[in-house]
């Protein structure tokens, strides 16, 4: 890894240690506060759009490096963090993207039009100058903005004149707010006329970052299992010591290493999108197998949420369900695999 | 070979889906789960309506299924009032049953069993409990951990060590069970909160300080405990393995259901191949965790328990459940995030932890088939 990245890893591991490790299942649970999320924002993790190359797009490299370091100790914060960024990524009004990196506003992108069909995500239209309607599936709908398709195609920012509805369950990230959205807004821009296309894209370019959160997660969760079970003794041995949970975990963490020199091999160049959803793919097929088995090592301790083991089992199915779809992304990756149209009859 | 199930056990399934259907609504399930509030009134009703027919172990094996297929943390609540019950059944002496079984099975007293313990898990021989016998009673010391119904049962059967073991391999020895009243000085309670599933069940810890209980209190013969103990568990896996059908069940019942209504068509106009293969794949791994319990259940209640059959059908009925729940999450996307579907996900991981752990399963699975063989 170049070092300005070791710097930034470095950096985040002292804001885990500071701010995020004897908090994690506070952040986990509750809303995350002003006060933190200023914090975070101080760090400059919000900022990173606008800082790629030529002062364009994000930085995904020094992203994915926050968000894989933050998503060890708390998955929430790592989320979060993506969100901001990607929804800064997506407009230009310098006002809106200033509030985002100061922390003093959020945003967020609903990613749910390419997740379920169509008219099972609720209907947005133009009606006399505004945009009416309701949205279904808005995973950060306590944001201050909202970036949204439109029945018409269009991408829109709503930036004010819509209030949350029913609110859904949240089997993850449960600080950050998931519910249905109502719209009467006068208040709101066009980002783009073809906005499916738009959208399809932002999400391909979240396989990294997702990816990245995931692979902290198998970290931070792995870690937790591998230390419980040098000093956790049944039968007068180390858990370490039974061979069903011994090589399991081993056998895990040997994919996770795989994974992560794989994951960094593509941050030190250009990721192809076939390689990108490559490791977007089995890295949360990793997280959820590794919290699985992380948490069967620590039976029914693992089962209750004081030994930060549960979160991580429920984190990865939400994040592989909030910014992924089987069907959707394996359709993707075999048409690049096969280099053509395929998994259709 | 007879592969139906009696009139009976038919009967108790629709009056358990009628039950269900009627009492575990989707807000009385949510809020249960939400507020780990265990379903006091529902359990009532289950009791008046006598709901499980303790009269019948197959009538108890298919209602339990059922009504986790419709709810797991209320169908494990309803369920589990009589738990640890057939170690009074098979090692109780006559007044102990008058005394403490046949109320609970009238539906008038709950039952807990208190035998894992905070530095134990498996390793049940392990356990740190003392009863020390002192003039006509015992004095009990010590704790336990991950206690069903710890807060609302009336009474425990409590394992604890009456005697040292003669060797650091024989610790089994040495052990006895104790039925302790919850209203005893000394016994206390602390209920476990923030559990990741199955949050309507009442799950506590248990202390026991100088707790005295009387000497006719001992179930069966004292330093048998171990061995009562782990017969019991090889008739209450039968029934965590029905638990493990009900939530995989209930798994392949909402994937279908999203199949019918929003699964994505083929431009042949069928449903794609990727959502029809992994509905055949849950079904016929429920099938098979069926066939399974079944057949385990049908050695048991024949009164000749094949403790081989008995650990496949936990083990496999588990991880169908977890396997499933899983399955059907990845597959519903958005729409398995925010259904009861994600309450069964959470519900399921339990199955592979307690009763024996899955690993515990495979090893006793392995252990005994080489015995059979005289390996």
């Amino acid at each position: 890894m170049e070092e300005e990245y070791e710097i930034l890893e470095s950096t985040v591991k002292d804001f885990n240690s500071k701010y995020v490790d004897n908090n994690s299942l506070k952040l986990e649970n509750e809303a995350m506060g002003k006060e933190f999320v200023k914090i975070l924002a101080d760090q400059g993790f919000f900022s990173m759009a606008g800082q790629g190359e030529d002062g364009k797009g994000t930085d995904v490299k020094a992203l994915s490096v926050v968000l894989e370091n933050l998503a060890k100790s708390a998955p929430a914060v790592a989320v979060k963090t993506l969100m901001m960024n990607s929804f800064s990524a997506a407009v230009k009004e310098k006002e809106i993207i200033d509030s985002i990196s100061n922390g003093s506003k959020s945003g967020t992108v609903t990613f749910s039009d390419l997740l379920v069909g169509k008219d099972q995500n609720g209907s947005l239209r133009m009606e006399g100058g505004k945009v009416k309607g309701g949205k279904e599936f808005v995973f950060g709908s306590d944001s201050n903005f909202v970036i949204t398709l439109l029945d018409s195609g269009e991408l829109a920012l709503i930036k004010s004149g819509f209030t949350t509805g029913k609110k859904h369950k949240k089997l993850g990230f449960r600080s950050i707010g998931f519910s249905s959205i109502t719209v009467d807004s006068a208040d709101f821009l066009i980002l783009s006329k073809e906005g499916r296309k738009v959208l399809e894209r932002m999400y391909e370019e979240l396989s990294i970052p997702v990816a990245a959160i995931a692979l902290g997660m198998s970290e931070g969760v792995s870690q937790k299992a591998l230390d419980y079970a040098k000093v956790r003794t049944a039968f007068g041995h180390y858990l370490k010591d039974f061979q069903p949970l011994a090589f399991d975990i081993a056998s895990l963490v040997a994919e996770m290493d795989i994974l992560k020199r794989y994951f960094h091999d593509l941050l030190g160049g250009t990721p192809s999108d076939k390689e990108a959803l490559f490791l977007k793919h089995k890295a949360l097929v990793l997280a959820k197998d590794i919290s699985r088995t992380s948490l069967q090592i620590h039976g029914g301790y693992g089962y209750l949420e004081d030994f930060g083991i549960e979160k991580f089992y429920r984190d990865a199915m939400a994040l592989s369900v909030l910014f992924h779809n089987e069907e959707k992304d394996m359709e993707k990756l075999a048409g690049l695999v096969f280099d053509s149209r395929a998994g259709f009859v | 070979m007879d592969f139906e199930l009696s009139d009976e056990a038919k009967e108790a399934i629709g009056k358990a889906k009628e039950f269900a259907r009627t009492h575990f609504t989707e807000e009385v399930a949510e809020r249960s789960d939400r507020e780990e509030q265990f379903p006091t009134d529902i359990v009532a009703i289950s009791k008046k309506e006598k709901i499980l027919d303790f009269s019948n172990p197959w009538k108890v094996l298919v209602t339990i299924e059922e009504l986790v297929r419709r709810d797991p943390g209320l169908g494990i609540s309803v369920t589990i009032s009589a738990f640890g019950s057939e170690i009074f059944m098979l090692f109780g002496n006559d007044e102990q049953k008058e005394k403490y079984m046949n109320p609970v099975f009238a539906g008038q007293k709950t039952l807990g069993l208190g035998v894992t313990e905070p530095g134990g898990g498996s390793d049940v021989a392990n356990i740190k409990t003392e009863a020390r016998l002192d003039g006509d009673t015992y004095i009990l010391n010590g704790g336990k951990m991950f206690i069903s119904n710890g807060q609302i049962a009336d009474y425990f059967l409590v394992l604890a060590r009456t005697s040292p073991p003669p060797s650091s391999e024989k610790k089994h020895r040495g052990l006895s069970v104790f039925v302790v009243d919850a209203k005893s000085p000394g016994f206390a309670v602390n209920k476990l909160h923030g559990k990741l599933g199955v949050r309507a069940t009442n799950t506590a810890e248990l202390i026991f300080n100088n707790v005295r209980v009387p000497k006719e209190n001992i179930v069966g013969e004292e330093g048998k405990g171990f061995y009562y103990i782990m017969t019991f568990f090889n008739i209450s896996r039968i029934y965590v393995a029905a638990q493990g059908l009900g939530i995989a069940h209930g798994a392949l019942d909402r994937l279908v259901e999203y199949s019918k209504k929003y699964g994505e068509m083929s431009e042949t106009g069928e449903l794609n191949e990727n959502l029809q293969l992994a509905i055949a794949e849950i079904a016929t791994r429920v099938e098979a965790a069926r066939n399974l319990t079944y057949k385990a259940a049908s050695y048991l209640f024949k009164f000749t328990p094949n403790p081989i059959i008995t650990s496949m059908s936990k083990y496999y009925a588990a991880d169908t459940a977890v396997f499933s729940t899983r399955r059907a999450m990845e597959l519903m996307s958005l729409h398995g995030l925010t259904t009861d579907l994600e309450r069964f996900f959470r519900d399921a991981k339990i199955l592979d932890i307690w009763e024996g752990t899955t690993e515990v399963e495979k090893l006793i699975i392995t252990r005994m088939m080489l015995k059979e063989e005289g390996a």
